[in-house]
């Protein structure tokens, strides 16, 4: 009986120790195709793809694509398109709203509105999708401005490329937060925002959003937020956010 | 007639109102990428087509250079133009900087002319094409932001007079990032836990490079993996994360990643980049070695097997007091 015991306790813990040596030491795989997620890179689903040349030019083309070829002639290469960078789906970019409303400013009380950010791209590389604002928050007569936000200042202070909590109804500026897809990690959660670089301070302007996987369509959300305090000057304020979006090299 | 004046006014409130909706931008370009060799005193004409799929926009077409940044692909844009390339648009009814409209669901081919005057330097110069909205009006009284937004394609132009291009690159880090940070210089993982690979490739030539490349992973027991790199650009005088084709990056860790390897582990591993920068050039090599041990799984059977020695001992300590019975 105790023999019994002690062997099956035994056979238990060898089957343990055999299973852990050789359950796939190299799970990873392989093929190009495939990972652990699935993405097809390179994949050229299509038909008629060839190489032609002659003594003077060399023509590759895919029929089925538009513009995507490699031409050469005296003094000149030209690659574009699908052999190289493969666009299936087009490098699209959208804003759902190009006018963001932050309606009529009450001191104390931060006004907030959103636009939708989305970019489609079937390329096999990145892309990146920059802000900044061409000059601060301020009225048609630069009389008066709204200063960019520095979130609740201390040590939960915010700057162009770190975003931070901005949540005190006394800290006053003007400033953005990101969420969805795609999106700097800063952006802890609905309450972390940055100033936007201002272009006419000549400061750089930050990526909102990138990636450099294959997307068919990559949306996130950005919130404008404004806070001012009773001695704003009264006006309507106005300023310019330039989104840049550009597909990898 | 009071009553008509009700019935046109009651007809009138009945009518069917559309929405005030957003006005939305939304704009694709095709190419968005342009690779151009080409010789002093040379032009060529590119075809852009970019296609309005959101509401009817007033746009712009411009030029602006660009510099890389960082090692994952990033650039940035000029506000001014700068460079010796010359850029106009073949278009008899559109001119860069000038604004066109586009209906919905509207496509505009446009004719890039790019121009290389005689007397240009060799070496590589990087703009982008881009297209974008004209701001339009808020309404009156309130605070507003308006958004502009700009979509472009990159151009890499390689100037060279007698073709040859100097190509030249190395590997700038090859590292893991160990799980196990025990105080050791080896590189030390839990059986289980993924290995991050990181693979820094630098172009330290004055064109860009498309370097090609495998990773192989060697375990000591013969076991072997090849990863292969995705040939993506390197500009001239930056570096750029290699990234692995079995798409590493999906998993997230601080560092950014080549490739990632999850499964099981166990021992001393070489992982071994060879990397080809130019066609003329022989690969060049990094090897570094890491280790994993099944800590957790060890942990755990020397629990199972405290236990199990502990229940043993109980049921001999049981056997034996029955056996001690009349």
């Amino acid at each position: 009986m105790k023999k019994a015991r002690l062997y099956s306790i035994g056979v238990g813990l060898a089957m343990v120790l055999y299973l852990a040596g050789t359950s796939g030491v190299l799970a990873s795989n392989t093929d190009n195709m495939e990972s652990s997620q699935y993405r097809i890179r390179f994949g050229n689903i299509n038909f008629g793809s060839n190489n032609q040349s002659s003594s003077s030019y060399q023509l590759g083309t895919t029929a089925g694509q538009f513009a995507a070829n490699e031409f050469s002639s005296s003094g000149y290469i030209v690659k574009a398109g699908f052999q190289y960078i493969h666009s299936i789906i087009p490098f699209t970019f959208s804003i759902s709203d190009t006018t963001i409303d932050l309606g009529t400013l009450i001191a104390q009380t931060p006004s907030t509105a959103t636009a939708d950010l989305t970019v489609a791209f079937g390329s096999a590389g990145s892309y990146q999708v920059t802000a900044e604002e061409i000059g601060p928050l301020q009225t048609s007569s630069g009389s008066s401005t709204i200063p960019d936000t520095s979130c609740n200042g201390g040590a939960q202070t915010c700057t162009e490329s770190s975003a931070n909590v901005w949540t005190s109804t006394s800290a006053y500026g003007f400033g953005y937060n990101m969420s969805g897809t795609s999106i700097p990690s800063d952006f802890i959660n609905s309450t972390y925002f940055r100033p936007f670089p201002d272009s006419t301070a000549a400061e750089s302007s930050q990526v909102v959003m990138s990636s450099a996987n294959v997307t068919t369509s990559s949306t996130s959300t950005i919130t404008f937020k404004t806070n001012i305090s009773g001695s704003q000057g009264a006006g309507a304020y106005r300023t310019v956010i330039r989104f840049i979006a550009t597909p990898g090299f | 007639m009071k009553y008509i004046v009700i019935a046109l006014m009651l007809s009138i409130a009945a009518l069917p109102v559309s929405p005030v909706s957003a006005q939305q931008f939304a704009m694709s370009i095709t190419p968005p990428l342009l690779e151009i060799t080409i010789k002093p005193g040379k032009s060529v004409l590119i075809a852009y087509t970019v296609s309005n799929v959101g509401d009817p926009a007033i746009m712009s077409a411009d030029v602006r250079p660009f510099k890389p940044t960082g090692i994952l692909g990033s650039l940035i844009q000029s506000d001014t133009f700068e460079g010796p390339i010359r850029f106009n648009l073949d278009n008899s009814n559109i001119g860069l900087g000038k604004p066109f409209f586009l209906k919905s669901k509207e496509g505009q081919q446009l004719l890039l002319k790019i121009r290389v005057p005689e007397g240009t330097p060799e070496g590589d110069y990087y703009y982008t094409f881009y297209v974008q909205n004209e701001t339009g009006r808020p309404l009156e009284g309130v605070t507003a932001s308006l958004n502009q937004a700009r979509i472009g394609g990159n151009i890499l132009v390689t100037v060279t007079n007698s073709g040859t291009l100097e190509t030249r690159g190395n590997i700038g880090t090859f590292t893991v990032f160990p799980t196990l940070k025990l105080g050791l210089k080896a590189a030390l993982f839990e059986s289980t836990d993924p290995v991050p690979v990181q693979l820094i490739l630098q172009n330290t030539g004055r064109n860009f490079i498309k370097p090609e490349g495998i990773i192989t992973l060697q375990g000591g027991f013969g076991e072997k993996a090849n990863f292969t790199l995705v040939p993506q650009n390197i500009l001239a005088k930056s570096s750029r994360l290699a990234v692995a084709s079995t798409s590493g990056s999906l998993v997230r860790f601080k560092e950014p990643t080549t490739l990632v390897l999850s499964g099981f582990y166990v021992g001393k591993y070489t992982l071994t980049a060879d990397v080809i920068f130019s066609g003329s050039q022989k690969p060049v090599q990094a090897t570094l070695t890491f280790y994993a041990l099944p800590f957790k799984l060890l942990l755990a059977s020397g629990v199972a097997l405290a236990i199990g020695l502990v229940i043993i001992a109980q049921f001999k300590r049981k056997d034996d007091d029955t056996s001690d019975l009349p």
